[in-house]
């Protein structure tokens, strides 16, 4: 049992800053990357006995730090959906309204929260597997053979993915900014 | 005539064009740009202690975390089988209740049954004639 903790603890330390910055990477918000990060490794030590080494163990960690930052942007969706109905029905919960304090994130501080909330609109536009095959790729530390053991796939998938990634993204700014 | 103010009229728009193309472009440049100045974050002094209290919190303590685990499995299973045991035990009685008023309402069917056969008009008649044959045979 004391073994278990201890290999959690080194676990923690060796991976806390990948899984954050992972995290980070999806949801552009320090305080909801710690939090994911959290979960992640609550994660971890819940199923840590049923690790099988068919994959190394830093890739299975990113792996769920990916699902965990995924299903986060899914919730997110949701939600905006769901107070959009609200809205449209006249039922709007008066907390929702108040905005989100802006983080210390020096991308945002560089060029606003507005272009930023632009690229992240366009990000959450893509489909997941080029979303996060071209996130993983932008974050220092992912070759792309971890990318593709990661995402369950080969290195030449996932060049696809990014490939298609950029042009994706770069078609939906395009029509925005056309537009805007 | 025509076409030569429609050729001029494209010359014009066409660096006009190029123009907005290229400002858009830019635009998605500097939003681009965005993803690779994104520095990484340095990890909070105080992650590792929350995580560790949360941990704490949610598996018990110390060399009590899988003993923990393994109990609220247990507790799990001995609940469902609890449920189970309870499920079972009320169709069971349900069931008997049921049973037990089919078979009350059967016997006392039967019963009347019998009563009313027995009651009939021929044995009426037997009983009449064995009674008087029994008389006429004790009279000397």
């Amino acid at each position: 049992m004391r073994s278990k903790e201890e290999l959690f603890k080194s676990l923690v330390a060796e991976h806390q800053e990948m899984v954050i910055n992972t995290c980070y990477r999806f949801v552009f918000n320090r305080e909801d990357a710690e939090d994911l990060a959290q979960d992640v490794f609550v994660e971890i030590f819940r199923s840590l006995d049923q690790f099988r080494e068919e994959a190394k163990l830093s890739t299975w960690i990113y792996r769920i730090a990916v699902t965990k930052s995924l299903d986060h942007l899914r919730r997110m969706k949701r939600k905006k959906r769901f107070s959009s109905l609200k809205r449209m029905i006249g039922v709007s919960d008066p907390s929702e309204d108040i905005a989100a304090p802006l983080n210390d994130n020096p991308a945002e501080k560089l060029a606003g929260s507005e272009r930023l909330s632009i690229l992240q609109h366009a990000l959450n536009a893509l489909p997941e597997s080029q979303k996060t095959a071209f996130l993983l790729s932008k974050q220092e530390g992912y070759s792309n053979q971890e990318i593709a053991d990661i995402l369950k796939t080969s290195v030449s998938a996932v060049e696809s993915l990014v490939h298609r990634a950029k042009k994706n993204l770069h078609d939906k700014l395009y029509s925005y900014y056309k537009e805007h | 005539m025509f076409l030569t103010y429609l050729s001029s009229h494209i010359m014009k728009q066409e660096p006009m064009m190029k123009k907005h193309n290229e400002i858009i472009e830019s635009e998605i440049g500097e939003t681009m740009k965005l993803l690779d100045e994104m520095r990484p974050l340095e990890v909070h002094h105080l992650f590792r202690v929350r995580l560790m209290e949360r941990v704490e919190r949610e598996f018990g303590e110390g060399a009590g975390l899988a003993g923990g685990r393994m109990g609220n499995r247990l507790d799990f299973r001995l609940a469902f089988m609890v449920l189970l045991l309870v499920v079972n035990l009320g169709s069971a009685i349900v069931s008997l209740v049921d049973g037990n008023q089919q078979i009350a309402s059967t016997v006392s069917e039967l019963l009347d049954g019998q009563d009313d056969e027995y009651n009939s008009q021929e044995f009426a008649y037997y009983d009449q004639n064995s009674l008087t044959g029994a008389e006429g045979t004790q009279t000397p």
